[in-house]
């Protein structure tokens, strides 16, 4: 085990250096530029340029870029007046963190509960009903979701708030929209653990002892049916972070996807590759999460070699 | 009893005959894998309803261009904004052309009718529409092809000739799906430029991982039976095992991973234009004109809602397909 999670350290540590050496040569490539005002005179944009580092050779940037981020800093957001990238990360990243969190604690809940439910009630309407929900809300963008919710129930019902997030009231909508998806593919996933579970062996044991129903099913199927629900878990905060882009702006959430969204559009190089880095380096962290947690949770995974 | 009371004589015993060529026939029709995948396809009758919608969809697409009433990019702003309306369907109200009880078409005095209605600069959404499906259903094609090319390439090598290829390839291969695949397809996009083939390219970047992982797996397991043996001792050459062999047993898998991976390329096609990073205008894809949309979904809702409604169509036929091949081709995958 522990040579096994010393060689996911390695890899994830590689995959992460690969990752913002990417991001820092593409915004090298990038056709535009961040100096977009027309009142500027060629001295000035030299003067700017000049400022930022960016008349250096690309290696020394690099190596100056990476020496920075060691420690923390990644420079200066150009579209708000050179104010630290870290700093404003660290300033949004929590109300993106709160609602993808919600999202998924929302999702997990009633998708686990729905898949016990189907699973139990297998080839039962029960189990149909939430199939054909499942089916729907996997293949519906979280983004449908969201402009449907906020049209009824924020324009027309008036039920909540349409944008902002000033309190518990403006969560539900954009929790929902984003929760929709988790929802769908975790009950998908927990019904077709369940029916399998529900054919084992020891199931039938359990039941051959006169224990009752319930704790057949607590102790023994569900128990057995959550472990590799947890492997979902990476591709599903992978999902979330792509969902909370668009979901940001729909509802206007000051987050980083928002943030993400606004500092593409204005080639905020700095604030791009700050961004970037983090949600590679939060998906990368996930599946390591998700990868050892499974280790430790079947030790079956363990025996054979970590091979997971 | 009176059977014992006859005479059995020696004679009445002959040797059974056997026929030899007997054994050897087969009772029932053959069936081959892909009849056997066709006849389970078949009765799911949720999957052949989303082909007929795909097809539809299709046909209208590509169709739709070639009516008299196209015309996806000419702006007149006497008549933006205008609410859907059929003549021959007035009754029925979301198509009288009436928003909030105002008569817009009677009230700015125009004749034709526009099935969708129009965008803020008065283009017609029925031509822009089927445009966005277009487009949309081009990208998504071909970044199914490419998916299938690219993963089938690298996944069989890497699992055909294994070893130290094998483990190189899955290496390189680690780190690349380590990334996130939304970081992949911003950089690329930001570098190449918005368009179809850079949002093609991009989404396909990431997306033929899981097809080479697929092919890999079912190249490991196929390579070692008796049948490839028997066709290397008769002295076939690897091009031969490969493609005679090995890819027509993968087959069933290959075309199931595409049917999902269309589907995905729509959805982050849609994305794309979401953040600002897609099919520019005037061009049109579903995910732009959704977007577009948006930006007046308070105002005149109807914007949003018809190519919203194609692309969940599209999206959930495309899935109920490959659910439906899928269990078509592996019952023992079927839930």
């Amino acid at each position: 085990m522990g040579r096994y999670i010393l060689k996911r350290i390695g890899y994830m540590c590689i995959t992460f250096y690969v990752v913002i050496t990417l991001t820092f040569l593409s915004m090298k490539m990038l056709p535009g530029t961040p100096f977009q005002n027309p009142k500027l005179t060629p001295t000035q944009i030299n003067q700017l340029k000049h400022y930022y580092g960016l008349d250096q050779p690309i290696a020394v940037q690099y190596v100056k870029y990476m020496w920075n981020l060691l420690h923390g800093d990644m420079g200066g957001s150009f579209q708000f007046g050179n104010e630290s990238v870290t700093a404003l990360l660290m300033n949004k990243f929590p109300v993106s963190l709160d609602l993808g969190l919600e999202a998924i604690i929302l999702g997990a809940v009633i998708g686990l509960l729905l898949g016990i439910i189907a699973g139990l009630h297998h080839g039962k309407a029960m189990d149909w009903s939430t199939m054909i929900f499942a089916a729907i809300g996997t293949s519906i963008p979280s983004f449908i979701f969201a402009g449907v919710l906020q049209y009824f129930l924020g324009v027309y019902v008036r039920a909540f708030p349409v944008a902002g997030w000033n309190g518990p009231s403006y969560h539900f909508l954009p929790v929902v929209s984003l929760a929709v998806g988790v929802v769908a593919e975790i009950a998908l996933f927990m019904r077709t653990e369940m029916v399998e579970v529900i054919n084992q062996d020891y199931i039938v044991t359990a039941q051959a002892k006169g224990l009752s129903r319930f704790t057949v099913v607590y102790k023994h199927a569900i128990r057995n049916a959550l472990i590799p629900v947890v492997t979902i878990l990476g591709p599903l905060t992978a999902a979330i972070i792509t969902g909370s882009l668009v979901i940001e702006n729909i509802f206007g959430i000051p987050g980083i996807g928002s943030q993400y969204v606004s500092s593409i559009v204005t080639n905020d190089y700095p604030m791009i590759m700050g961004t970037t880095e983090l949600y590679a380096g939060l998906f990368i962290l996930s599946i390591f999460v998700v990868d050892i947690l499974y280790g430790v949770i079947d030790p079956r995974i363990r025996v054979s070699g970590g091979q997971a | 009893m009176a059977v014992a009371n006859q005479d059995i004589t020696k004679e009445m015993f002959l040797p059974a005959e056997i026929d030899r060529t007997e054994n050897e026939r087969v009772s029932g029709e053959v069936v081959s894998v892909w009849k056997d995948a066709v006849r389970r396809f078949v009765q799911n009758k949720g999957a052949l309803l989303s082909i007929f919608i795909v097809l539809l969809i299709v046909l209208l697409a590509v169709s739709v261009p070639y009516s008299h009433n196209y015309d996806p990019t000419h702006q007149d702003l006497n008549r933006s904004n205008l609410p859907p309306r059929v003549s021959a369907l007035s009754w029925v109200p979301f198509l009288n052309g009436q928003e909030d009880g105002i008569d817009v078409y009677q009230q700015r005095g125009i004749k034709k009718d526009f099935w969708f209605g129009t965008d803020q600069l008065g283009r017609d959404l029925w031509s822009r529409t089927w445009e966005g499906t277009r487009i949309s259903l081009i990208i998504a094609v071909i970044a199914a092809l490419v998916d299938v090319l690219i993963g089938v390439t690298y996944g069989g090598i890497s699992g055909y000739f294994g070893g130290l290829t094998d483990n190189i390839l899955q290496r390189i291969m680690e780190i690349i799906s380590g990334i996130p695949n939304l970081v992949w397809i911003i950089l690329l996009i930001l570098v190449m430029k918005p368009g179809l083939i850079p949002i093609t390219i991009a989404i396909t970047a990431t997306s033929w991982i899981s097809m080479s992982r697929i092919v890999r797996g079912s190249m490991m397991k196929l390579k070692n039976q008796e049948f490839v043996l028997a066709s290397k001792s008769l002295g076939a050459g690897n091009a031969r095992i490969v493609f005679k062999h090995l890819i027509p047993n993968s087959l069933g898998m290959i075309i199931v991973n595409t049917m999902f991976s269309i589907p995905a390329a729509i959805f982050f096609e849609a994305f794309l234009s979401f953040i600002g990073l897609g099919i520019r205008d005037p061009q049109a894809s579903l995910g732009s004109l959704i977007n577009s949309g948006y930006e007046v979904l308070q105002l005149h809702p109807y914007q949003t809602v018809y190519p919203g409604l194609l692309i969940c169509l599209l999206l959930i036929a495309f899935n109920l397909i490959g659910n439906g091949l899928r269990d078509a081709f592996d019952p023992k995958l079927r839930h």
